[in-house]
């Protein structure tokens, strides 16, 4: 039996005394294409910075390829939203991409041959070849948010974790991260939270509705009622309605 | 007489410009990741809490003969310690972080005033120090300039990819596995040697001006922080020189001279149409 690509156990997670999860559990295997999907609010992102370690949770435990976040950082890769990210600061592409590989540097080492081939080939796969040496400043809001999918292709992670990557690019360029992610899902794992729930379904092999807690549903159960209701009521559908 | 005759009779204005010099440095690159990082108050709270430091070794001096430790040693240990502190609480503390780095700046000005109010005698030292006064430089300050621009010179250069992506982007920092908070303790405590570098040019009163500004008016025209620094390192330098010799000239304060240039230069910068400047305008941010 292989190890899960992400195993939650029993996680709960509170911000003081108001609970966003309790007693969670699920798991992501490799090679899958886990969708998180969830109204405004609902814990997506915090779900996603669980998994990623940037919180701990209060209760329970969350290993990545069995080990704990922490220590997987070699493995995972993180694509924030662009509207993290200050987009007037003064850095390039190149720069940008290149800072995916800073894990594998010592303290005081500079970027090798590997590193500098691993940007160019993951600038190649999001088709941000000829920007290399674009200030970011510059660049479309899709443009952006596939310069930093490179960041995280550069590290050659074996789990992509990506939050809401086209919350803020227009519908053509929201196309063109997809069909990106249908390409990347032959060769990585991918948890992708998302807004856009028909375009997330019909690629994700497992999706996990965030409202009040966690639901698993099949994509196939993810049906147009519930994607209407998302929005507009309270979600959580037993399996089966 | 003009400031060029003077600088061959008057070794004071060569220390002057040296001084200027060295502190561009710093100013340049430490004022740049101020600025891009937008840590400008918390630049402001740790130069004024300085003053705390300044007043106890005058005091200590004046009062109980204590004379081996120079008030700059005073400012140094005071910057450093309020900058890990307020890191401290910026990283770990739950207490609203503006407030505590408005508490750090009072209180540090606060402590400064009362050790000076026990101080026995007009402190023209401790004049120097609040409003600058680049001519009182002396050839010991100048070592003590030059080792802790070297200091910064080589830590930056070690640790620049990583002070980068602490600036740009602190969770992918930690998510690289990066020590976030040493680095960004290392950093503050950079902002605070800095800090006592620049007060020697233009005191605590005007520091953030020689920190923030060169470096803010380079972010106009450059796409790239290591191109921040370097253009921010010219623009200090001549900022400091320009400012000096107009004060020759002028018999205004040089430290004020300098900060009231380096207004007027930001506001030109701002003004300048970035079309004409090759670089477009910076989309906002969140």
């Amino acid at each position: 039996m292989t190890t899960p690509a992400v195993e939650f156990k029993e996680v709960s997670f509170s911000y003081g005394s108001y609970f966003s999860f309790r007693q969670v559990s699920f798991t992501v295997n490799e090679q899958e294409f886990f969708t998180v999907v969830g109204p405004n609010g609902g814990g997506k992102s915090t779900l996603i910075k669980l998994m990623v370690g940037l919180l701990t949770p209060t209760s329970g435990s969350i290993e990545l390829f069995g080990k704990s976040p922490s220590h997987a950082f070699n493995e995972i890769a993180y694509v924030p939203q662009t509207l993290e990210i200050d987009r007037a600061f003064p850095i390039t592409v190149r720069e940008i991409a290149l800072s995916g590989r800073l894990k594998f540097l010592p303290w005081w080492g500079r970027y090798r041959q590997e590193d500098v081939e691993a940007v160019e080939e993951a600038l190649e796969t999001v088709r941000l070849s000829d920007f290399i040496d674009q200030p970011f400043s510059t660049l479309s809001s899709g443009q952006a948010q596939r310069a930093l999918i490179a960041r995280a292709l550069a590290s050659k992670p074996k789990l992509l974790i990506l939050d809401e990557p086209t919350a803020s690019v227009d519908a053509e360029n929201a196309q063109d991260i997809y069909a990106l992610l249908r390409k990347l899902k032959e060769e990585l794992t991918i948890v992708l939270v998302s807004h856009d729930l028909k375009t997330a379904v019909e690629d994700a092999t497992k999706v996990a509705v965030v409202q009040k807690g966690v639901t698993l549903l099949e994509p196939s159960q993810v049906c147009e009622h519930f994607i209407y209701g998302l929005y507009h009521t309270p979600l959580i559908q037993p399996e089966g309605h | 007489m003009t400031f060029w005759n003077a600088l061959f009779t008057n070794p004071l204005l060569i220390y002057a410009l040296t001084a200027g010099l060295l502190a561009s440095v710093v100013s340049g690159i430490i004022g740049s990741y101020v600025v891009v990082k937008r840590i400008v108050f918390i630049s402001g709270s740790i130069a004024h809490s300085i003053l705390g430091g300044i007043g106890l070794f005058i005091w200590l001096d004046r009062v109980h003969g204590i004379t081996f430790l120079s008030p700059l040693f005073g400012a140094l240990i005071a910057g450093v310690l309020s900058s890990l502190l307020i890191g401290w609480i910026h990283l770990f503390a739950n207490e609203r972080e503006d407030t505590v780095i408005a508490a750090v700046w009072s209180v540090g000005m606060a402590a400064g005033i009362l050790f000076i109010s026990q101080t026995p005698g007009f402190n023209v030292e401790l004049m120097s120090f609040l409003i600058g006064n680049i001519l009182w430089v002396t050839p010991q300050d100048l070592v003590f300039l030059l080792i802790l621009d070297l200091f910064v010179i080589v830590t930056v250069t070690l640790l620049h990819k990583r002070f980068l992506i602490i600036c740009y982007d602190e969770e992918q920092a930690k998510l690289q596995g990066i020590h976030v908070t040493n680095l960004y303790l290392l950093l503050l405590a950079l902002i605070a040697i800095s800090i006592v570098l620049l007060i020697q040019i233009v005191g605590i009163v005007l520091v953030m001006t020689l920190l923030t500004i060169p470096a803010a008016v380079s972010a106009l025209f450059t796409n790239r922080l290591s191109m921040v620094m370097i253009t921010a390192i010219g623009i200090s330098a001549l900022l400091t020189t320009g400012g000096t010799v107009l004060s020759f000239h002028l018999d205004w304060p040089t430290g004020a001279t300098i900060a009231l240039l380096a207004g007027a230069t930001y506001l030109i910068a701002v003004l300048v149409p970035k079309k004409l400047a090759g670089n477009p305008p910076p989309i906002p941010t969140k």
